[in-house]
């Protein structure tokens, strides 16, 4: 059965850590009939909240992990994604909220906009998420719904509207003043679920009027229809929620609902505004990238019938094996139907379709374009693309950055070295930018990733999920060698120490090469070198690559021409080509005045205009560059391009410089030269180590 | 050619010329006219004739987003590079870029003071040793004149000269008997150098309204090439 778009709603919950997010998405699951009860976070019962499906996502309270989960309201289906409240953490957060089409930001009424609401709003307006928000806690000492209208106004911009007042606050909460309805609502029960609507209580009436015509003037807005009817005295509930919705779709206004989970209140009225506000998955346009067109970005359809196209979103490591969450963006997905995926070129088969609970889930037939469903027994990575074969889309770039930074990794203990194997296996097929190997001179076990918070994550992941401990290497920047200068080579490889002899010379050049990481061109003419030893030839040249001799880096931006050389009828081999070109390459090397390179990241800082200072000076201690800052009243971004080996610790400094109120996003951008004084420096390191190792 | 001849051979040293050998240390120079004649790529051309002098400017910006302005760097300095035939070196190109920052603004949200202290903790804790700072898309007649002047003290202060672009808006005449932009004559007292860009027979002239202290205008002897908006000899 299709889905009708317009009854579906693709959303995220977006908070501060301590605002209730969890025992809110608890709540909404208990309204919307999914669990049977309810559980408190940290609850006395040792149960928590459903949702919060990670072992470590509990204990930080923080959210890493999107799972997704399916629930009704009358009418509407809404889908819940647990979007990542941690702003480093790129391909993860770009992945949740490109599957989500609105969000609740949820505000603690005491707290109110703290730092961290900052950063998921300004995640939000990245990715032109439209949303509602939730104040929450009402029945806390200190709740004052109010001063967090205000901030949202001035501290994130926000037009931000309220659609209801409280009745009553902290221990006198009990319910809110629905200023569309223009109705008292309660909610009674055990469990806040019998809605009761009653008249405004006559002490609150002036009060709500004012409000409500608050509202009115703001969301007239957006309709010359209310403005009118308003003007005349006869506006509707309908007219009210379609101009409200018209502008919450445009980013423009911000509704605000109140209440409080705990205490059981505001939260169906909150799941009103959802359907009445937030966008059906057909109002928001999706991009995917056309790989026949060198990733042409083309908009989807979200017509059922056209040709499907969905997204891996999330796995998990089921109980059942592997499952995958998709959000289907074109077309259908259907049992039994063969899909393509897009990065890999395999063909896959749709076996088992469901529709997932947090903890539990519902066999269904066919997902269609909007849907989010979970595939079963599908060999994937996160983040690949299924079409339907002959379309060439991608939901994301295909290119994955290389590494740029590693860890040496130890099991604490022997027995659990399985463990961790089996830990790493899940991360890398999660995420394409973390990798692992084993190095095969120390025989230690590597973890490459894009960042220093990056591999912490996974490190962190390791002890809670698979309770693997472990101890870690100093972090090591992925430098690289380059070289100056066109060099020529002569070298000629002679052994004959008994037995068989091995002879190979090779003639040719090396020269810088900003195209392409390696080159080889083959320009020996008239057979001086037999054409089957010039493969051999190359994979000498690449082998040399592999690890430079003036840092001990591999070498990159090199192109190699060989135009002459020689070979024995019998001592020539394989063996003593591969051996010749090592040996001419390293004598062409030493000659090319080569040179060390390293990865340059592009940072983002945010936060308060007053922190602007220490900013600059923190990047500028780094040997960074500042590319522009950006102020907007209260706040501002500083863009700079800093060399990732001066930004160890850089989350810690910039914590304690800005009282917490700024924080950073950080994307390896390229590699450029390393200035002369800190390459002398490594150069140094490196003879060093040579002589440690010779020494031994 | 050599960045050394491109700087020498630059329609910009006649400018300098023509006011007494350049803007100057704790000075402000304006640029003004109406929408769209082409003050920001003059303001680009003068920033990247500073950068090839090796010298840091920093570009701040009321109106266009950071990624519109680094286009306009693009554009200008590809446009120099070529008409100079100066050989096409990533390396000139990302010094360049090394020694300019960009800042932006929002007027309506900022206040004059945040400006100039984001300016200074850009000079004094970024480090960044810049001796001309652009100001592009500041709403003279949103501001006050004590506005200007605030800016004029802290060229001063910091030994810093400010050039300043500003978009006439009022109706007309623009312009008073003596050529001085209408909306400018309240902050004139802070100006050191005024110009004025005005179609003529085809071609953008600039036309110098004061010049350090005196206020007789004269034609220079520059326009703007009508395709590429740089400065140029007629």
């Amino acid at each position: 059965m299709a889905v009708d778009l317009s009854r579906l709603r693709n959303i995220g919950i977006s908070a501060h850590i301590d605002s209730g997010k969890t025992t809110l998405t608890e709540r909404i699951l208990f309204y919307c009939h999914k669990i049977h009860r309810m559980h408190e976070v940290k609850g006395k019962d040792g149960v928590g909240a459903t949702m919060d499906s990670m072992e470590l996502e509990r204990e930080r309270g923080i959210t890493i992990s999107s799972a997704a989960t399916n629930v009704s309201w009358g009418d509407y289906t809404i889908n819940i994604i647990d979007t990542p409240g941690h702003v480093d953490f790129t391909i993860e957060v770009e992945r949740s909220l490109r599957v989500l089409d609105g969000a609740i930001l949820v505000l603690c009424s005491v707290g109110g906009v703290q730092s961290q609401t900052i950063s998921v709003d300004r995640q939000l307006k990245r990715y032109k998420v439209p949303c509602i928000a939730f104040v929450n806690k009402l029945d806390r000492t200190g709740a004052d719904p109010l001063k967090v209208k205000s901030q949202l106004r001035e501290k994130l911009g926000h037009n931000a509207v309220l659609m209801q007042l409280p009745i009553g606050l902290e221990h006198k909460h009990q319910g809110v003043i629905d200023l569309v309805a223009k109705e008292a609502v309660y909610f009674d029960g055990t469990q806040g679920e019998t809605i009761r609507r009653e008249a405004i209580p006559p002490e609150l009436k002036a009060e709500a009027d004012k409000a409500r015509q608050e509202m009115l003037d703001a969301v007239s807005l957006f309709s010359d229809k209310l403005t009118e009817a308003v003007l005349e005295g006869r506006e509707t509930p309908e007219m009210i929620i379609e101009a409200a919705r018209r502008g919450t779709l445009a980013r423009e206004m911000t509704p605000i609902l109140l209440g409080s989970a705990y205490k059981n209140k505001g939260v169906q009225l909150l799941l009103d505004a959802v359907v009445r506000y937030l966008p059906d998955p057909s109002q928001v346009e999706n991009i995917a990238y056309d790989l026949d067109h060198r990733e042409k970005q083309t908009v989807l359809s979200s017509d059922p019938k056209a040709d499907p196209v969905a997204l891996a979103f999330k796995l998990e490591d089921g109980p059942y094996g592997q499952l995958t969450h998709i959000r289907v963006y074109q077309g259908t997905v259907r049992k039994g139907e063969e899909l393509l995926n897009a990065r890999s070129r395999n063909k896959l088969r749709v076996g088992r379709l469901v529709r997932m609970h947090a903890d539990s889930m519902e066999e269904i037939e066919e997902a269609s374009a909007g849907d989010i469903a979970a595939l079963f027994g599908i060999e994937c990575q996160s983040g690949d693309t299924f079409v339907k074969p002959g379309l060439n889309l991608a939901m994301s770039s295909i290119y994955v950055a290389e590494p740029v930074i590693s860890l040496a990794l130890f099991a604490a203990e022997n027995k659990s070295a399985d463990s961790m194997g089996k830990a790493l296996r899940r991360f890398t097929k999660e995420d394409p930018t973390f990798r692992t190997y084993v190095d095969p001179e120390s025989k230690q076990t590597i973890i490459q990733g894009m960042g220093e918070l990056h591999l912490d994550v996974y490190i962190e992941r390791m002890k809670r999920e698979y309770n693997v401990a472990v101890t870690t290497g100093k972090p090591q920047v992925a430098y690289r060698e380059s070289i100056t200068l066109r060099t020529e080579f002569d070298y000629t490889h002679k052994k004959q120490t008994g037995g068989a002899g091995q002879f190979g010379r090779v003639i040719g050049s090396i020269e810088p090469n900003s195209e392409k990481p390696y080159q080889f061109v083959n320009e020996v003419r008239g057979g001086r070198i037999p054409r089957e030893f010039i493969p051999a030839c190359d994979k000498g040249f690449q082998a040399s690559l592999k690890k430079g001799r003036l840092i001990g880096f591999p070498i990159t931006g090199i192109k190699v021409t060989l135009t002459d050389g020689a070979a024995h009828e019998v001592d020539s081999s394989d063996l003593a080509f591969q051996a010749a070109a090592q040996g001419a390459f390293w004598q062409a090397y030493a000659k090319a005045r080569p040179y060390a390179l390293e990865p340059v990241m592009k940072l983002s800082v945010e936060g308060p205009v007053e922190f602007v200072g220490s900013v600059f000076a923190s990047i500028n201690q780094r040997r960074g560059i500042i590319v522009s800052s950006v102020e907007d009243g209260l706040f501002a971004r500083v863009d700079a391009e800093v060399p990732l080996s001066e930004m160890f610790g850089y989350s810690t400094i910039l914590r304690s410089l800005t009282q917490g109120k700024a924080e950073f996003t950080m994307e390896f951008l390229k590699y450029a030269r390393v200035p002369a004084q800190v390459a002398e420096e490594l150069i140094a390191l490196y003879k060093d180590r040579l002589q440690k190792e010779q020494s031994k | 050619m050599v960045i050394e001849d491109l700087v020498k051979r630059s329609p910009l040293r006649i400018l300098e010329n023509s006011i007494h050998g350049g803007l100057g240390k704790g000075n402000i120079g304006v640029l003004a006219s109406r929408k769209g004649v082409g003050k920001t790529a003059c303001l680009v051309h003068i920033a990247t004739d500073k950068l090839f002098q090796d010298k840091p400017v920093i570009h701040v910006s009321y109106s266009s987003r950071v990624d519109h302005i680094i286009r306009w760097y693009e554009d200008i300095y590809r446009e120099l590079a070529r008409r100079m035939d100066l050989e096409p070196d990533a390396e000139i190109h990302d010094e360049l870029v090394r020694k300019r920052v960009i800042m932006n603004f929002n007027q309506e949200g900022t206040r004059t003071e945040q400006v100039l202290r984001s300016l200074e903790a850009m000079v004094q804790h970024g480090r960044f040793a810049a001796e001309t700072i652009i100001v592009d898309g500041f709403s003279f007649p949103q501001s006050s004149p004590d506005d200007l002047r605030r800016f004029k003290e802290f060229a001063g202060r910091m030994q810093l000269e400010l050039w300043f672009s500003a978009s006439l808006k009022g109706p007309e005449p623009l312009f008073d008997e003596q050529g001085i932009p209408v909306e400018l004559r309240s902050c004139l007292d802070h100006i050191d150098v005024l110009i004025t860009l005005r179609h003529w027979n085809d071609r953008v002239q600039l036309r110098l309204i004061k010049d350090h202290g005196y206020t007789s205008p004269s034609e220079l002897r520059l326009s703007l090439d009508p395709t590429t908006l740089l400065i140029a000899e007629p």
